[in-house]
């Protein structure tokens, strides 16, 4: 170790350089990581919410909550905690056009356990009320306001927010299901053959094997099934996997490069006395102390950029991915410094006399 | 009658097979006695550097046995050998053995690191001051003079305490004062700490200042006169 990081300390330059790569891999790794946590939020954070474990769709839907219909009265087929579930995506506008926001917006029954926890405003407690996701908010809707969700010449009244949710990459809003179906313009807003698109479920299974149109879907499959989701997350994660091989090959072709170059001290460190273990050990050393270097520069320069980020940007730190990606780093600057070890082994003391 | 600290015994090293086998050295005998310094002389190509590699246990003789403080090195192992140089042996390499990215104080302080313990400070400037490097203790190889650095490589080579040094040509990049000036040190410290060193050379004007002088000449080791009482 002695000799590994005096050798760093005398050549600032060279290992500095290798530093900034790792630093600049480590970036890339830490971004990607943040926008593909970022994306997943934007995907499921209302699904999240939820804390429910099981989503009934109709099993002609394709798993896709858009495509399923369902009528109310199927919620008799399932056991335990329930909720209907109606979805609507649209453009939620004020009543003048004057703000227009794509939203998702969700009907439940107005006491059910996916009915948000009201933080501002009051609980939906008659006709025509809409709840908003609190970043609506910092678009400028307010309590209050009358807005319209979609094409429809409907309005709704703004009357109380939540914790900040989104679904599909846009903002959520909630109301009951009657209402959600009079802003769909459905035909039939009462009752139990109103439609809705998923019975969303905590703890709960089919109370019969006789349930014709419905499917049961764990909350991963379902949240896997968003539309692209499943396409995103492995883009991204492939690319910061990739960058793993990256940085395995950088310290492994530097370090082995630097062996070939110092095979003629090393074979006089070898006369002395002084081993294969010996140098892999100063190897290792460096290696470490370079990875350490540029991942928490890296990760210092990405906490750095995602306080001055575009609010649009999908960024969120994920520090527990963060945390497994810096010791994948580690590890592939280790497995690196480790792949030079025959050459050095194969370094013949005997060369460095006569 | 002490033991000797070295001793090559019948020592025969053969390169390749058949037709084109080379024999490097021939039925060598040589002993060095703790308290010695002496010199092989020999021409390039006469077999000085594979004796120097056998007695340091970096190639195995092809016959022959080799000693050091009575026991036998030939049939260790790799890590063995490896300690036995690190522990025992001293070497004083042609071009300087020092290590470039370590200032003149940090090479003993690595010797400590690896033999994992404290650095001795006090030995360390003592040996410093006795071959006149005080004054450079900071500074880097790269900036010291040929001489210097010569006899840095002297302080450590001493600086484990080993029961011999092997110096390879330890004057070959240096003119004739600076030469003779390593070589009254080698000789110096051979009496003064009671070392056995051997030292290699083609270098004829040196081997006055030896207490045995050996010849190499084609592979065939022989003692000659000693050149002091």
């Amino acid at each position: 170790m002695y000799l590994g990081l005096k050798e760093m300390w005398h050549e600032k330059l060279r290992y500095g350089l290798l530093s900034g790569v790792l630093l600049l891999i480590a970036l890339v790794v830490f971004m990607l990581s943040g926008l593909a946590n970022g994306l997943s939020v934007g995907n499921r954070q209302a699904v999240d919410q939820w804390r429910a474990k099981t989503v009934y769709l109709n099993k002609n839907a394709n798993q896709s909550l858009a495509a399923s219909q369902l009528k109310i009265s199927d919620q008799t087929t399932v056991s335990g905690t329930h909720a209907p579930l109606a979805n609507l995506s649209g453009t939620l506008r004020t009543t003048t056009n004057k703000l227009k926001t794509s939203a998702s917006a969700f009907g439940t029954s107005r006491d059910s356990f996916i009915m948000p926890k009201v933080i501002k405003g009051h609980r939906i407690n008659g006709k025509d009320q809409l709840l908003i996701s609190a970043g609506l908010l910092d678009k400028g809707y307010h309590l209050g306001q009358k807005v319209r969700i979609g094409t429809t010449t409907h309005s709704v009244k703004i009357v109380g927010t939540y914790q900040t949710s989104t679904y599909s990459i846009a903002p959520t809003v909630y109301t009951d299901t009657s209402t959600l179906n009079r802003l769909k313009g459905s035909p039939i807003t009462s009752g139990k053959d109103q439609p809705i698109n998923a019975i969303v479920a905590k703890n709960s299974q089919f109370k019969s094997s006789d349930h014709d149109n419905l499917e049961r879907l764990s909350i991963t499959t379902f949240v896997s099934s968003l539309p692209g989701y499943s396409a995103e997350q492995l883009t991204l994660n492939t690319m910061i996997y990739f960058l793993f091989v990256m940085a395995l090959a950088v310290i492994g072709i530097f370090m082995f490069v630097l062996t070939l170059q110092k095979s003629a001290l090393f074979g006089v460190l070898k006369v002395q006395g002084i081993g294969t273990r010996h140098i892999i050990g100063a190897l290792l050393s460096q290696s470490i102390a370079m990875a350490l270097i540029g991942i928490g520069l890296g990760l210092a320069i990405t906490i750095g950029l995602a306080q001055i980020m575009p609010a649009g940007l999908p960024f969120v730190i994920d520090w527990n991915a963060f945390g497994i990606y810096s010791v994948a780093l580690l590890a592939a600057a280790v497995i690196g410094a480790l792949l030079s070890w025959r050459t050095v082994a194969n370094i013949d003391p005997a060369v460095a006399i006569g | 009658m002490t033991n000797p600290v070295l001793k090559l015994d019948a020592i025969t090293k053969q390169f390749g097979s058949g037709h084109t086998a080379v024999t490097a050295l021939t039925d060598a005998n040589f002993e060095v006695n703790a308290g010695e310094f002496v010199a092989i002389i020999g021409p390039s190509g006469s077999g000085k550097s594979t004796f120097l590699t056998i007695a340091a246990g970096l190639q195995t003789p092809t016959s022959g046995q080799v000693y050091l403080n009575g026991q036998p090195l030939t049939h260790q192992s790799e890590r063995q050998r490896l300690a036995y140089r690190f522990n025992d042996v001293g070497f004083i390499l042609q071009a300087s053995n020092l290590i470039p990215f370590l200032t003149v104080r940090e090479q003993f302080k690595l010797v400590d690191k690896l033999a994992k313990r404290p650095f001795q400070k006090e030995k360390t400037e003592k040996l410093l001051a006795e071959l006149a490097l005080s004054d450079v203790q900071n500074a880097y190889p790269n900036q010291l003079s040929g001489g210097e650095r010569q006899r840095v490589a002297i302080a450590r080579a001493l600086y484990n305490d080993p029961s011999v040094i092997l110096a390879d040509e330890p004057t070959a990049s240096l003119d004739t004062p600076r030469s003779i000036d390593v070589v009254k040190r080698l000789a110096d410290e051979a009496h003064h700490h009671n070392k056995a060193i051997v030292m290699v050379t083609h270098d004829q004007r040196l081997i006055s200042h030896c207490d045995v002088v050996y010849r190499i000449e084609d592979g065939h080791l022989a003692r000659t006169e000693t050149t002091k009482a």
